[in-house]
């Protein structure tokens, strides 16, 4: 194997991860939200205005974490000082132009940004009918969304890895939602939901590799063909089978299953340790993966047919074989990713997945095909998902149209802003042809 | 086919682009048939008890046959015309409106939707895929709702006018992922994608908070367009054909596609810039200007498509204006592959598939199948179009000039 590990780059090489003038870009981007945060947070709240931040999930019947009391601020000094502290890491890194963390800068001032955002919302005699928001649920409500991402941007990593794109995640995530409501409603089992969404994602995983891979059409082409045909194959047997059989889509949900101990650290453990099994299959999921593809012979194997799978044929490795073993498990990751998505939503509704299928394909770009990349990735667009949603609940003076937007806007200026051009594999999207 | 007849019938029998469309329609259909095979209850249980008496396999196949059956003769009665209606109608020289009704939907909806797909296969053609035509499509309607429905002008300004602004804001829609992947290189699937469900969202709002709203009213209806401004219908007597002269700026950007594409110089730097990015920077084509281009007039086409649907058809907007079960840009990104870029066969494509989609509601009417039926049959054809090698193997033909689908996404990083 070592030649192999002379055509994989390495991960950890010194180098500029973002260029200069990018850096300096997204260090202005990093002032602009702190000046944000200061003309409307702060210089919007009156000076009397206090905000109340709360730390105790208002749903505790999954047992109260230990209490923590709640936390009573003057809205607008808050305010101001967090635009302070994101002007002076936007101001740092225009300066400084720092050769790595840029990415990480940027989310520590975006968090600055939503949490100035909640103190504002919330502040007393604003616009909402109460003047405390809840940390622990805010985070609780985009843990869901934010778990079906990463399934579906791991889904995207062990295809992409290969060399294969997979813009079907979407397609996976709806034939797995549809099968696991049948299964889940009949059986009562997420268990055995879990195998049938995997099954179905896998079958169209396999489809995906047979055009790719054994007749080498156009991946996109054949992964957005696949999403338009599962979305129409399962609205209509939502409506042959699903809406005259009310029995199979009842919309069951799954426990959640509480971790001893664990479960009652404040803010952690609910957010954490007290989630459904899907929760904790996904901790299994990116830890695994972000072992096996870098650490393990087979992760060497598969990034170099995702490289160069010339090369990689050369030392032995069946490359058609690699990728279409990873674009099945891929959608069988896919698959699974939908069953959790109907866990999370209950009933089974043509179409619900809204294009949380490409936004974990944004994930994994963002995420540059790297698990832990993706995992912060699906971190922020959950946020964002969950506040479109949850910021029309404090009657912000924006309409719900408008904040349903947000998620998207935030996906492309993420894509264009920050990531720009990429480093794919280096053989991602190109057809293997054996010669 | 004997071995010294090297004829017509022969080089038919080859994998030509031509027989390769065709069985890849007919492979779609066989799709679709499946389908319909494998919901039907009716079906299902005939062929369960096909072991139980001697005749029930020939019972079994005339279920299935009358099933699928009947769901193809009213796609085909629905879009094209009904043999007795129209037998009538030659017979007696009455009710010829009757007659033409199902031909005259195909050509309603088949106006944006040919001039929406010359847009996507201009774009296909430079190796650029805008998924966002649908956004760009419904933008464009919303600004044309806007200005035919709120300025009042005589008609022969309003109405270019009125075409003008769908055709800006389509442009200026399709700019934005231009741009953004000229200067940043955002990934233009990823930002058309994103840009569909923005606009989504924004087509709702204006329905719902703005004054395009119809006065007086809460759904998310607009304002109707003036007479003015409308496409005036091809049959000024028969009201129910509602076919408009929308199909006649149709064969207009063909004949401009099929004019850009092959004899513009922009066209040719484009077909460049397509075929090989890198010969084409050698010989001095600025890549960056040539995706913004690309975008804009995309763009452009895919937003007269819009004010196109809404002028001539519906002459107001609601909320699943142009999103329906698939969206008029998917279906439109299917039809240029199936006409493999080429504006004339793509026009041919495009009335295939609105006949498929006309027909299809036809269908779910007689026969309850779902609508969505007609999107399965399109995106099975499209998968076959793009994978020509397969359908040669299934048909076992002779090697011929395999046109494949040159599409070249190139990956994520380019």
């Amino acid at each position: 194997m070592e030649l192999v590990s002379t055509l994989v780059t390495p991960d950890v090489v010194i180098r500029r991860d973002t260029p200069a003038g990018r850096t300096r870009v997204i260090g202005a981007i990093m002032s602009l939200m702190a000046l944000f945060i200061f003309w409307v947070f702060a210089l919007g709240a009156t000076s009397k205005a206090s905000s109340i931040i709360t730390f105790n999930p208002l749903n505790t019947s999954g047992g109260a974490p230990w209490h923590l009391a709640s936390l009573t601020l003057p809205s607008r000094v808050s305010a101001l000082v967090l635009a302070i502290i994101a002007l002076a890491a936007g101001i740092e890194t225009i300066v400084r132009v720092p050769a790595s963390r840029v990415m990480a800068r940027f989310g520590f001032v975006s968090i600055l940004f939503l949490l100035g955002l909640f103190v504002w919302t919330v502040r007393s005699s604003g616009p909402s009918p109460t003047n405390f928001i809840d940390i622990t649920d805010v985070l609780v409500n985009a843990s869901g969304i934010t778990m079906v991402l990463i399934f579906g941007s791991m889904s995207g990593i062990m295809c992409e890895r290969a060399g294969v794109v997979n813009i079907a995640i979407e397609g996976q995530f709806l034939g797995g939602a549809f099968i696991g409501a049948i299964v889940a409603s009949s059986t009562n089992s997420f268990v055995l939901a879990t195998f049938a969404g995997a099954a179905v994602g896998a079958l169209l995983g396999w489809v995906l590799a047979f055009f790719a891979v054994r007749y080498r059409s156009d991946q996109v082409i054949v992964g957005v063909v696949l999403v338009t045909m599962i979305a129409s194959l399962t609205n209509f047997l939502n409506l042959t089978f699903l809406t005259p059989f009310q029995q199979y889509n009842t919309g069951v949900t799954p426990s959640s299953i509480p971790i001893p101990l664990l479960d009652k650290i404040p803010i952690i453990g609910p957010l954490l340790f007290n989630q459904d099994m899907f929760f904790y299959m996904m901790y299994v999921l990116v830890a695994g993966m972000s072992f096996a593809l870098f650490k393990t012979k087979w992760g060497l194997r598969v990034r170099a047919v995702g490289e160069h799978p010339q090369a990689a044929a050369t030392v032995g490795i069946r490359v058609k074989g690699v990728r279409y073993f990873n674009v099945i498990l891929g959608g069988a990751i896919g698959g699974i990713g939908g069953v959790a998505f109907i866990a999370l939503h209950g009933q089974f509704n043509p179409g619900f997945t809204s294009g949380l299928g490409y936004i974990a394909l944004a994930a994994v770009i963002f995420g540059r095909w790297r698990p832990s990349g993706a995992v912060v990735a699906s971190i922020i667009f959950g946020l964002t998902s969950m506040l479109a949603s949850g910021l029309q609940s404090f009657d912000v003076p924006v309409s719900s149209e408008i904040l349903g937007m947000f998620p998207y806007i935030i996906t492309i200026a993420v894509v264009s802003g920050l990531i720009g051009r990429v480093r794919a594999p280096a053989a991602d999207g190109i057809p293997y042809k054996q010669d | 086919m004997s071995e010294n007849k090297t004829s017509l019938w022969q080089r038919y029998l080859s994998a030509n682009p031509v027989t390769m469309s065709f069985l890849a329609i007919f492979l779609g259909f066989v799709v679709g048939a499946a389908v319909i095979i494998f919901s039907s209850s009716d079906v299902l249980h005939a062929w369960t008890q096909i072991f139980n008496s001697p005749g029930a396999i020939l019972h079994a196949i005339k279920v299935t046959l009358d099933n699928v059956g009947a769901a193809y003769r009213a796609m085909f009665t629905g879009s094209v015309f009904d043999p007795t209606i129209l037998w009538h109608a030659l017979t007696t020289g009455q009710d010829w409106t009757a007659a033409l009704t199902p031909i005259s939907e195909t050509l309603t909806y088949a106006a944006p939707l040919v001039i929406i797909s010359i847009g996507v296969a201009i774009s296909f053609e430079t190796g650029l895929f805008n998924i966002g035509a649908n956004g760009q499509a419904i933008l464009g309607g919303i600004a044309g709702t806007a200005f035919g429905s709120m300025i009042h002008l005589p008609m022969f300004i309003h109405l270019p006018l009125t075409l003008a602004c769908g055709v800006a804001a389509g442009a200026f829609y399709g700019f934005i992922p231009g741009v953004l992947k000229a200067l940043t290189g955002a990934h233009e699937v990823i930002v058309t994608l994103m840009l569909n469900y923005v606009v989504a969202f924004f087509l709702l709002y204006s329905l719902l908070s703005t004054p395009l709203q119809l006065p007086g009213q809460v759904n998310d209806l607009s304002r109707v367009i003036l007479p003015s401004a409308q496409l005036p219908n091809f049959f000024a007597t028969a009201t129910t054909l509602r076919v408009s002269w929308g199909i006649l700026i149709a064969i207009g950007v063909v004949a401009f596609g099929w004019w850009f594409l092959n004899r513009s110089t922009l066209g040719f730097d484009f077909r460049i810039t397509g075929a090989n990015p890198n010969a084409a920077r050698a010989s001095g084509i600025n890549p960056k200007k040539i995706i913004m281009y690309v975008f804009l007039i995309s763009g452009g086409l895919a937003g007269l498509a819009g004010v196109v649907q809404v002028d001539g058809t519906t002459h107001s907007l609601d909320g699943g204006f142009l999103i329906g079960s698939a969206g008029i840009g998917f279906t439109a990104i299917t039809v240029s592959l199936l006409g493999r870029n080429k504006p004339i066969n793509v026009f041919w494509g495009a009335i295939l598939f609105s006949a498929l989609g006309v027909g299809g509601r036809i269908m779910q009417a007689e026969t309850g199948i779902p609508l969505d039926l007609a999107t399965i049959i399109q995106s099975a054809v499209v998968l076959f179009v793009a994978t020509p090698v397969m359908v040669q193997e299934i048909f076992r033909l002779r090697e011929g000039t395999l046109h494949t689908v040159e599409l070249n996404t190139k990956g994520w990083s380019s």
